[in-house]
């Protein structure tokens, strides 16, 4: 762990792109021997958002609130997994709030070098409401950020680590 | 998947024909269906149909986004369909509803659909955004709207 990166975070939403970066954070981990962490963040904000914009009923934020910490134990265990069959160790945590906000303060909190996330959306917007919640993180995080393409070389170097 | 990946041509009915709520949701279903996207009507129907018996997903400003969790989809779909004349889809201000945002998620895939929601939510506060969607005669020209390319 002498080189330029020594802590790495990769943040875990769920998506094919998140379980992809966390491949290529698995790999890239062992290959510079850095630690590595994942974060999942349960999205509090927008559930206080939609009920303040009434799309939500109180009774539907709570369900959905437990939904996504379900979400968030399932999603961190498959990530423990795609490190511990690599022989890497694996911070996991969840935490809630909001989720470009929650992603900075644990980049400043813990001292990380480089944040790495999914492959964004192909469609570029012309609204600023539909950058998605990694895509604020990666303008707002204070390290840099690595954007993880091409599934199918990435599983690629994930299988062929041994 | 964001919001705006979702949203195209084959998603998007404009003018609805509908008059009622129960109607409106059925033709935005039927959307779906004829775009591969979904293909049992009635389960879909009634999981939008319960969610509404709770509380009207009609929201001010003449927007309604009718949202349901059902197994019937694989992963998080919209439809989205203007009505120029507009619905009295018993909305929070007493207002015709006339731009409508159906959305579906998988009951294991929360995330995406809170995502969505939001995203939804953030564009209600432009109200010169939605009298433009609103005015909109076609599916291209509301992707147009959408998308920068």
């Amino acid at each position: 762990m002498n080189g330029p990166i020594k802590k790495i975070l990769v943040y875990v939403d769920g998506t094919e792109g998140s379980i992809t970066a966390t491949q290529y954070a698995v790999v890239l981990s062992r290959a510079i021997r850095a630690e590595l962490s994942a974060l999942y963040v349960i999205n509090t904000r927008a559930l206080a958002d939609l009920l303040k914009a009434r799309i939500f009923i109180k009774a539907e934020e709570e369900e959905y609130k437990q939904d996504l910490e379900a979400d968030a134990g399932r999603y961190l265990n498959h990530v423990r997994s795609l490190a511990r069959k690599k022989g890497l160790a694996i911070e996991a945590v969840s935490v809630s709030g909001s989720v470009h906000q929650e992603i900075k303060s644990y980049v400043q909190d813990h001292d990380i070098d480089l944040l790495i996330i999914g492959e964004l959306s192909h469609v570029r917007s012309r609204r600023d409401e539909f950058y998605n919640e990694a895509e604020r993180a990666m303008r707002s995080v204070s390290c840099s950020v690595l954007i993880v393409k091409d599934e199918d070389q990435v599983w690629e170097l994930y299988d062929a680590l041994k | 998947m964001a919001l705006v990946d979702l949203i195209r041509p084959e998603v998007i009915k404009v003018p609805l024909v509908s008059s009622t709520k129960p109607e409106v949701i059925r033709e935005l279903v039927e959307v779906l269906r004829d775009a591969g996207k979904i293909s049992d009507v009635d389960l879909v129907y009634d999981a939008l149909m319960k969610r509404e018996s709770l509380g009207s997903t009609g929201l001010e400003q003449g927007i309604a986004v009718p949202h349901a969790k059902t197994p019937a989809v694989n992963s998080l779909t919209v439809a989205l369909g203007i009505s120029p004349k507009g619905i009295d889809f018993q909305a929070i201000d007493g207002e015709a509803s006339k731009l409508f945002f159906l959305l579906l998620a998988p009951p294991d895939q929360s995330g995406p659909h809170i995502e969505a929601l939001a995203d939804i939510a953030r564009l209600t506060k432009s109200q010169a955004f939605f009298r433009t969607l609103a005015s909109a005669t076609t599916p291209d020209e509301v992707v147009e709207l959408f998308t920068e390319d």
